[in-house]
């Protein structure tokens, strides 16, 4: 990719919102930041820092989503003779899903963000357009759609997860974030005020509640009871983690820009206990909740929506001081719950995810549905010419694209690795994957707080600029930048 | 001067931002009080038993029913109150609070180590 290509290719982003961010504001930034020239640079290098190899062998990828296709571009940019397939159903496998926030939130349409899978597809890659019915790693192989045998000396398992609303009673559909196939789903959800922006379809719909929101809000009189407009987060491990606060963000900067704030009474209600997993971001997003009036109930999960009453119902938990333990030499503790219903106006619902049954109950599976492998390696703990990567793989912290672009370039080293016999390399010398994932939490419009972090729980920021604050140039970065980093970088194997 | 310093440090760490050149060589180095196979026989195997076979009466789960690599996914989700980053929560509320006693007390471990013990009680039971 040349440089001007790729700066053509943000300008012409910036150029859709005038509103936001001007070309010649954007002209600034790019060209006087030496921040974003790196960036720039950054991104049309990559391809020489691959070295190339002879190895040989069948390579087999599941799924072709953001992780499966990126991956199979970078094996085809590193080996002298490749032989991948990559077998993906979803003719929009490829779309770009972290600008479903900006969808949803009355910033983009929903056209920038889809994408069609057959102009990813690298050259000379096969594509299988169908799904895996099962998997047989004793024998290396698998098949799809239920009657066609493939086999492989390597397989990479990058299916993705299911958005589970069909857990929640109320609610339907089993379905992917982007694959148009979500009519069950729409029975129940992207009306009504019940929304989420979690697949294509519905994140539109959630811009289309919100519009519906600041309508009846623009009617509300001083005096009435507020509008009540509920955020929810599950009790499973989540794709791109911070999603639900940043549509919580958004709704409130709309309703600010309308001038209806005042009518809305905005609640998050995450199952678990804390904001963030590292404190000083948890402290960061505490203080922002606070600046915008925000309420937040922990240890709520959802469990019902009553569409008729528009009542959600949600399963409260907490511990509280149980009976003296003499193998602990402590006080234990006991597990309480009851369920507390709650109206609303409006409702986003982050779905419970999982992985897909067909990878979940085979034997490259486990009891929690996600792939296990080595962490560090992102080779499976039992089969070793398995390897994993993307929001299937059972790794904390791993479910964005922003992990992704980390684990792919690790299972591409091991996969050469294992296709070279060398074991020894992926277990000592090869790079490891360390966890890193980031969250551009969009805090308003036009601002955004760039949480990055890894499995030691600490910032890890890679600019020397204080990572808790809400800052201008990172809505730069996630509005404008990283769209066509993945989109264009990531895709091709480079970035 | 300063100025300059600091869009130099920019420019390279966002290169490496981008990049990922910059993926993480810095190892951290713990120590433990005791080694793992120690924290094991003082501690953890009065609930969860001699070969991680759990006992029903203390509803305290077995060990040995899962592989090094889904055991140190559940250590790292009782360690750190759940694996998402944010605000999913923990399968293991009452084992979270255990832990951070137990670890008190002295009984911390690493994480892929313990897994890798566990699994070799599950194979030697």
């Amino acid at each position: 990719m040349k440089k001007n290509e790729l700066l053509e290719e943000i300008l012409a982003e910036v150029d859709k919102h005038p509103e936001i961010m001007s070309r010649r504001d954007a002209m600034k930034y790019l060209t006087m930041s030496p921040m974003a020239a790196s960036i720039i640079a950054g991104a049309t290098v990559g391809a020489t820092t691959v070295s190339a190899s002879d190895a040989k062998g069948k390579i087999l990828i599941v799924g072709g989503g953001l992780a499966g296709m990126s991956t199979a571009a970078r094996l085809t940019n590193t080996l002298s003779d490749p032989d991948i397939t990559v077998i993906e159903p979803n003719p929009l496998s490829t779309s770009y899903q972290p600008g479903q926030t900006l969808v949803g939130g009355g910033i983009w349409d929903k056209s920038e963000v889809m994408y069609n899978r057959d102009e990813f597809v690298p050259n000379g890659v096969k594509l299988i357009k169908g799904a895996v019915t099962a998997f047989d790693p004793d024998n290396n192989k698998v098949i799809v759609d239920g009657k066609k045998e493939v086999t492989y000396d390597q397989m990479i398992i990058a299916t993705g997860l299911m958005l589970n609303f069909a857990a929640i009673k109320g609610l339907t559909g089993e379905i992917t974030s982007c694959n148009p196939d979500n009519a069950e789903a729409k029975k129940t959800i992207g009306k009504d005020g019940v929304h989420s922006i979690y697949f294509q379809d519905g994140s539109e719909a959630t811009w289309t509640g919100i519009e519906e929101l600041i309508a009846k809000a623009k009617k509300w009189k001083k005096g009435e009871p507020k509008l009540q407009a509920v955020f929810t987060h599950p009790n499973t491990p989540i794709k791109c983690g911070g999603a639900p606060k940043k549509i919580m963000y958004l709704t409130n900067a709309q309703l600010e820009k309308a001038g209806v704030r005042d009518a809305v009474e905005l609640t998050f209600y995450p199952n678990g206990g804390k904001m963030f997993g590292v404190p000083e971001y948890h402290e960061a997003i505490v203080n922002q909740f606070k600046a915008r009036g925000f309420k937040w109930n922990y240890k709520h999960n959802l469990v019902e929506i009553n569409k008729e009453t528009k009542t959600a119902t949600f399963n409260h938990h907490w511990t509280e001081k149980g009976a003296w333990d003499e193998d602990l030499e402590e006080y234990g503790v006991e597990l309480k719950s009851k369920h507390v219903e709650v109206k609303y106006d409006f409702i986003h619902v982050t779905p419970p995810m999982k992985a897909p049954d067909v990878v979940a109950h085979s034997k490259v599976g486990s009891s929690k549905g996600w792939v296990p492998v080595k962490k560090e390696t992102l080779q499976h703990v039992k089969y070793k010419n398995v390897f994993c990567l993307g929001d299937v793989v059972a790794v904390p912290m791993g479910k964005t694209g922003g992990s992704a672009r980390k684990q792919y370039k690790v299972v591409v080293n091991n996969v050469i690795s294992a296709m070279e016999g060398d074991q020894k390399a992926i277990d000592t010398t090869n790079t490891k994957y360390a966890g890193y994932t980031v969250c551009p939490l969009i805090t308003s419009i036009g601002t955004v707080m760039l949480a990055e972090f890894n499995w030691t729980k600490k910032p890890t920021p890679m600019v020397p600029l204080d990572p808790t604050q809400e800052r201008w140039i990172w809505w730069l970065l996630k509005v404008y930048l990283l769209k066509p980093m993945t989109q264009i970088g990531m895709l091709s194997g480079r970035a | 001067m300063i100025k300059q310093i600091t869009a130099i440090a920019l420019a390279t760490s966002a290169f490496f931002l981008l990049t990922g050149c910059g993926e993480d060589k810095k190892v951290e180095t713990k120590t433990y009080k005791y080694t793992t196979v120690q924290v094991y026989e003082k501690s953890c195997i009065k609930c969860h038993g001699k070969h991680g076979e759990g006992n029903p009466l203390k509803k305290t789960p077995a060990l040995n029913d899962r592989s090094a690599g889904e055991m140190a996914e559940d250590l790292y989700d009782i360690r750190n109150g759940g694996t998402s980053a944010q605000s999913s929560g923990t399968d293991h509320e009452i084992m979270e609070h255990n832990m951070q006693k137990l670890i008190d007390k002295g009984y911390d471990y690493d994480i892929n180590s313990m897994a890798e013990f566990l699994s070799y009680l599950a194979k030697n039971k």
